[in-house]
């Protein structure tokens, strides 16, 4: 622990900081382009020179460059070293073109910010600039090369620390260009990143060019609603418009960087089709009216078949508080029916992860440390993106990776995979965990977690299902590891724990096909969509539906009452990720109408009215509130759910810029009831498995008109040996004849993949969507065949 | 005693009445006459075009963040050819104080101040000026200047062609 002086003051700072660090510790600010907290430094800018006076290291250097060590007395003030900087600057400034009132990062730019700083207020250079000429990136990143400073962080964040290796550094001299090696769209699921980190205009977000400055956008931290992770990021909005997110900074859970689903996801905050107003069957209604109904029709229900008759059906990406009121209102209402999730495969395997997680409980952070991780039915990239990123960091920390997977995984680094298919998953973690076998393909596996100091087991939530968890959680308590497994959604895990060992909503099918279950309230979630396959018959045995939801839902139209709900960007509230931690969320701006919709482009209307066009969605808590006829703020809330479940102290004192705090204490599994029998699969039929993508499956992400351009095409995947055996070749089109639906889609082979398995896309407003994500179903398979 | 001075005072008010009774008036018989006012009076704004008829302003919302009382909105977006410019521009000049805070933060010479003092009406609605209502034909003060001819983004001219540009660099040479 090295104590050094910087302008006077003494800093004792840990060992291999280095004095740039070091005078951030103090608040002294140290103009700098080339070192980021996440990419290290490199010393490439020659920004951050300081007057080293005394100690091991005498006269100018560059302070991201020297190690803190013991004895130094350094000064950032010193005449010569501010000299140098501001020569510095001016060099940097010679080609710098003169766009800054067309440059979108203006407002916001490092390089204006650090040119003020450094000291250079007047151009002197009178010679030629040098110029570009620009790549199309795709529909993301912007990119303009005349702004460049060669400080070479976008290839350090994006080749180094994402593992991308279609864009690089090419060039020589003066001439270093920053780009693709070809004009095309940038690969890398997280390429947004390099709007963030490019200090210049060089890489600006495309789908708000041109939108804004940043000190017009309302800005509050907030949580992305886009998976399980719950990573840290800051909406932007302006005109009653989400027009941007950029990454938030959260050291235990996605550090300093997003994916491009959770960047560029936004757009269903203000899609056009987005329900707006309380609806009585489909038609229009004022809220008073539409509160007053829904609450007499429960009530009457209630008293007349009893409170058992109400079924109260949350969902993951619905807050904290609306599950904690909903799950409430059950208890109030005399032991009505409550499920936190819609979905029962997911919903049993969350609750399995909260009775089991305990002190195995590791973050994204941990994952970026470990030194031995073993993914297990997990599918990074497409499921948890940021899990992904973690695993390469710490593979590039030395860490070895092993995958478990019956999918063609994809990692942005080396791993080894083990072939596996889906239904035999649980039985490998068996194998695993049992030393009966000693030479098996698992054996260097095993010696490997033994030997590793810090490892980790990560897990997908689909895949593995409630059975597969716990043996996770076997494997992981005979190894000694921490375990890390993703869940369906934003708040899959606070959900499950409030679930408890209650029904899922199978069981609710049944009651309702049954006649018991005669209302149901179903709180952001569109039951058809994600709802067990019988759902579409159990609703028709209802007698009072109501919905409350911000997305377009299906059945906004057919339910008895439909409320309007905020999304999360239009309110404040806790979301618990995937690791049992609590993380929550402010409000960023008030919903309504964006402007560029209700004034079709032109100027905004030349009149007045007292309420805001489209604002009438509230907040899900508050409708649940208005519902059980309180009067209630997110803070009460908050308290009293610490008050009567001492898992979630600390919430009403969380921070929505901190790194949230673990719920203490975990959940139920759900109650054992009797699975419908297997249905034996029919002669020659394969199992196809229906699993999640980076694009196209998120419910809210797919309505992102942003992401249409990286939409993927349908299709199914086949090993190439399965495929030569049943005669089937690349883009044929085969039908699929499941119990559910029959349908057909063009063929891919893929080796990567295990034999024996048809392997598609849950891609939104297709048949696929109906298939539960994770599960195989039987399915036969013949050649050509109509249309889905 | 002091009668000489009280004689003295009255007197010299009197005398004052008298001689300024001989002079031209000040006062201008408002509004059948009118003043006409320096050239670098600060009234009415207006947004002026370059030299060769394109809009000047790039809805850069330099003026709007500069302005002192927010009187200024505005939406940016592109055009076909890359230009960045503004969809709808407002003043509202109701607000405006005619500080020139706004002409001065505009780096593109766009958004100008005139001599044209005359406003004032009786439904406020009038005074909040569309993009409409404040394009002018001409380019104003400073009649020459282009932003676009030398921001190299190639938008009049094609890129690296501008008076202040080398030609595009070449990323395949390895000459020295
Ligand atoms: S493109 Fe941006 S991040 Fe990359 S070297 Fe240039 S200025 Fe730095
Ligand atoms: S990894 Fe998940 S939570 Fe993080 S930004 Fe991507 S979608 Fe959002
Ligand atoms: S003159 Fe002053 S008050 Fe009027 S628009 Fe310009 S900056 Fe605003
Ligand atoms: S400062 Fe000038 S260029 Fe920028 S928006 Fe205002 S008028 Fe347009
Ligand atoms: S920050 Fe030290 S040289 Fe760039």
């Amino acid at each position: 622990m090295p104590t050094l002086t910087i302008d006077n003051q003494t800093v004792t700072v840990p060992d291999g900081t280095n004095v740039l660090e070091a005078a951030q510790q103090l608040g002294i600010v140290i103009p700098h382009f080339c070192y980021h907290e996440a990419l290290g430094a490199v010393g490439s800018c020659r920004l951050c020179a300081m007057k080293f006076e005394q100690g091991p290291v005498k006269g100018i250097e560059m302070a991201c460059m020297v190690q803190a060590q013991d004895g130094m007395v350094v000064s950032t003030v010193d005449a010569e070293a501010q000299e140098l900087r501001a020569a510095v600057i001016e060099w940097l400034m010679l080609n710098h073109p003169h766009d800054c009132p067309v440059c979108d990062e203006g407002g916001e730019c490092q390089l204006q910010d650090m040119t003020i700083a450094g000291g250079h207020g007047i151009r002197r250079y009178r010679g030629k600039k040098r110029t570009w000429i620009n790549q199309d990136l795709g529909p993301f990143i912007e990119q303009e090369m005349n702004r460049c400073i060669q400080c070479y962080r976008c290839v350090r964040t994006y080749r180094d620390y994402c593992g991308g290796d279609d864009f690089g550094v090419m060039g020589s001299r003066n001439r270093v260009f920053f780009g693709r090696f070809k004009e095309g769209k940038l690969e890398s699921p997280f390429s947004g990143n390099l709007a963030d980190v490019c200090p210049t205009g060089v890489f600006t977000d495309k789908t708000c060019r041109f939108r804004s400055r940043s000190w017009d956008l309302q800005e509050a931290a907030s949580i992305c609603p886009h998976c399980s992770l719950g990573c840290s990021v800051i909406p932007g909005a302006r005109y009653r418009e989400l027009q941007r997110v950029r990454s938030g900074i959260n050291r235990q859970t996605n550090g300093f960087f997003i994916c491009d689903r959770g960047r560029f996801g936004y757009g269903h905050v203000n899609h056009p089709e987005r329900p707006r107003t309380p609806k009585l069957q489909g038609a229009d209604a004022a809220w008073p009216e539409a509160l007053q109904l829904a609450r007499r029709r429960l009530t009457d229900i209630a008293a007349k078949v009893g409170p058992e008759a109400i079924a109260l059906l949350g969902s993951p990406r619905a807050s904290l508080e609306s599950l904690a009121l909903l799950h409430d209102w059950a208890k109030q209402l005399g032991g009505a029916r409550f499920c936190g999730d819609p979905q029962p495969g997911r919903d049993r395997a969350a609750r399995q992860l909260t009775a089991l997680l305990g002190s195995r409980a590791r973050s994204l952070e941990d994952v970026r440390r470990s030194d031995c991780l073993l993914l297990v039915g997990s599918d990074p990239l497409n499921e948890a993106p940021l899990l992904g990123l973690a695993v390469r960091q710490a593979a590039r920390r030395g860490a070895r990776v092993i995958v478990i997977d019956p999918r063609p995984v994809e990692l942005p680094c080396n791993f080894q995979r083990l072939s596996t298919g889906p239904e035999e998953l649980p039985q490998r973690l068996e194998h695993l965990v049992s030393t009966t076998e000693p030479t098996d393909d698992l054996s260097t596996l095993r010696t490997l977690l033994h030997q590793a100091e810090r490892p980790i087991l990560c897990g997908g939530g689909d895949l593995l299902g409630e059975v597969g968890i716990r043996q996770l959680a076997a494997a992981a308590d005979h190894f000694g590891t921490g375990l890390f497994v993703t869940l369906g959604g934003p708040n899959s895990y606070g959900a499950a724990l409030l679930s408890g060992d209650g029904p899922d909503a199978d069981q609710l099918c049944e009651e309702m096909l049954a006649g018991k279950i005669r209302a149901l309230v179903c709180l952001e979630n569109d039951p058809l969509a994600d709802g067990p396959q019988r759902m579409a018959r159990a609703l028709g045995k209802l007698e009072f539906l109501l919905i409350l939801d911000h997305a377009p839902n299906r059945l906004s139209r057919q339910a008895d009452v439909f409320l309007p709900t905020t999304t999360v960007a239009e309110g404040s509230g806790t979301l618990v990720n995937n690791e049992g931690r609590m993380l929550s969320f402010s409000t960023v701006f008030n919903p309504g109408i964006p402007l560029g919709i209700s004034s079709e482009g032109g100027h905004p209307p030349r009149s007045f009215s007292p309420t805001t066009a489209g604002g009438e969605p509230r907040p899900a808590w508050a409708v649940l509130a208005q519902l059980r006829g309180e009067n209630q703020s997110p803070e009460m809330i908050r308290r009293k759910l610490e008050g009567r479940d001492s898992r979630f102290a600390g919430l009403s004192l969380l921070d929505p810029d901190g790194e949230g705090q673990r719920v203490r204490g975990g959940g139920h599994p759900a109650g054992s009831h009797d699975q419908s029998f297997p249905h034996p699969a029919p002669e020659g039929s394969l199992p196809l498995l229906v699993v999640e993508q980076l694009f196209g499956s998120e419910q809210l992400a797919s309505l992102s008109p942003a992401l249409d351009a990286v939409q993927p095409d349908p299709q199914v995947l086949l090993h190439p040996e399965t495929a030569a055996a049943r005669g089937l070749k690349e883009g044929d089109t085969i039908a699929l004849h499941t119990e559910l639906e029959t349908f057909s889609l063009q063929l891919k082979l893929n080796a990567a993949m295990t034999p024996g398995l048809l392997l598609a896309t849950r891609l939104r407003d297709t048949p696929l969507e109906l298939f539960a994500p994770g599960s195989p179903t039987p399915c036969l398979v013949g050649k050509g065949g109509g249309d889905a | 005693m002091n009668l000489y001075q009280d004689i003295k005072a009255t007197a010299q008010a009197y005398w004052i009445t008298l001689r300024n009774m001989f002079r031209k008036p000040v006062t201008i018989q408002y509004p059948e006459q009118k003043r006409v006012p320096f050239e670098r009076y600060r009234a009415r704004i207006v947004l002026t075009r370059d030299p060769d008829g394109g809009e000047r302003c790039v809805a850069c919302y330099l003026c709007s963040a500069a302005c002192p009382v927010d009187c200024i909105s505005m939406q940016a977006a592109e055009a076909e050819d890359g230009r960045r410019y503004a969809t709808w521009f407002r003043i509202n000049f109701t607000r405006c104080i005619f500080c020139g805070m706004c002409t001065e933060a505009c780096p593109t010479r766009a958004i100008q101040m005139t001599a044209d003092y005359e406003i004032c009406r009786r439904d406020p609605l009038t005074l909040v000026y569309e993009k409409e209502d404040l394009l002018i034909d001409g380019p104003g003060k400073e009649p020459d200047y282009n932003f676009y001819r030398h921001a190299g983004i190639g938008v009049v001219n094609p890129r690296g062609q501008g008076e202040e540009e080398r030609p595009p660099a070449d990323v395949r040479s390895l000459l020295p």
